[in-house]
């Protein structure tokens, strides 16, 4: 216990988790988590369960993909482009760190 | 971050991780016209071989169905991405259809499938087997009981008369495969139609 500007008591707090700023977001995290439930997935599928933007959702799965989390496969399947997503053995460990902090920081509130 | 994110907030990114990880996992795919679809088929190779007790009555309709079955399902599959669960219950599903059709190909031409009785109870036991194997993995108690209906067909069939067995046997079919198909159908039309809205970043 310390003592605050004014002279008061302040109760000293346990150490908090930091969300990871990366996988907090709100798409990305919806990404991150629909990835880490299949094996790979397209990015038509993952527009659909999401229902984003093309625009955004891109400029998402590239933020997941710059920080390691998701890695990406171009391919043609019948002349037709195809773009494949997977979650990287990182991108688990940061989604499982993730939940654990949110765990931590929501303590019993979480079944409230 | 914690200091400007409310609790609310901290649940509902908890809550968008559960309901996300359910959707990837959920199987994606409608099965229940491959139920409906094989309930026809058997209903036909069984009028077909009743009306001119032919060999080629069970292996001929069961070779269509699976390419009609194969042909939908690569059309409906699209970019649906794959999933171990469903992995591992189309595996059960093919290994199962694989047996019946060579056993009984083989049983068939060999003049050996003379027993309608042990037709029934094996054909009934193997879907028994699928069926069981998907519910227990899936936690689908319909599906359990649609197991259950095919175990008691198998062993029901080993003791009445022919036309008992042929009773038992279609009532079968009508149940687990054009009743259960048909509620498939319908619970995963209405999964869809509880849709969220887009989520934003």
């Amino acid at each position: 216990m310390g003592r605050n500007a004014n002279g008061g008591a302040v109760q000293s707090m346990p150490d908090l988790p930091e969300l990871n700023p990366v996988v907090h977001g709100r798409l990305r995290l919806a990404l991150l988590s629909l990835l880490s439930a299949v094996e790979e997935a397209e990015f038509t599928w993952l527009r659909a369960k999401t229902e984003a933007t093309d625009g955004n959702l891109g400029a998402q799965l590239l933020k997941l993909e710059e920080a390691g989390y998701v890695a990406v496969e171009k391919k043609f399947v019948l002349r037709k482009p195809q773009t494949l997503y997977r979650v990287t053995e990182t991108g688990r460990q940061a989604l499982t760190e993730y939940v654990q902090a949110l765990k931590q920081l929501l303590g019993p509130a979480i079944d409230a | 971050m914690q200091h400007h994110t409310t609790e609310q907030e901290l649940k509902d990114r908890l809550s968008l991780i559960e309901s996300m990880i359910a959707e990837g996992r959920r199987n994606v795919e409608s099965w229940g016209w491959t139920f409906v679809l094989w309930g026809v088929v058997y209903y036909l190779a069984i009028a077909w071989s009743a009306w001119n007790h032919s060999v080629w009555a069970w292996p001929v309709t069961i070779l269509v169905a699976v390419i009609v079955t194969v042909v939908v399902a690569s059309s409906k599959g699209g970019n649906h991405p794959g999933t171990t669960l469903g992995r591992a219950i189309g595996s059960i599903w093919i290994a199962a259809g694989t047996s019946m059709f060579l056993l009984f190909l083989a049983l068939g031409l060999s003049g050996r499938l003379t027993d309608q009785h042990l037709f029934v109870a094996v054909m009934s036991a193997i879907l028994g087997l699928a069926n069981g194997a998907s519910a227990l993995i899936l936690r689908w108690k319909v599906q359990f009981a649609c197991a259950v209906v095919w175990w008691v067909a198998a062993v029901i069939t080993c003791f009445d008369t022919d036309a008992q067995s042929k009773i038992v046997f279609l009532i079968a079919i009508f149940f687990c495969q054009i009743v259960f198909g048909v509620y498939g159908a319908i619970g995963d039309g209405q999964e869809r139609k509880r849709r969220r809205g887009p989520i934003h970043a």
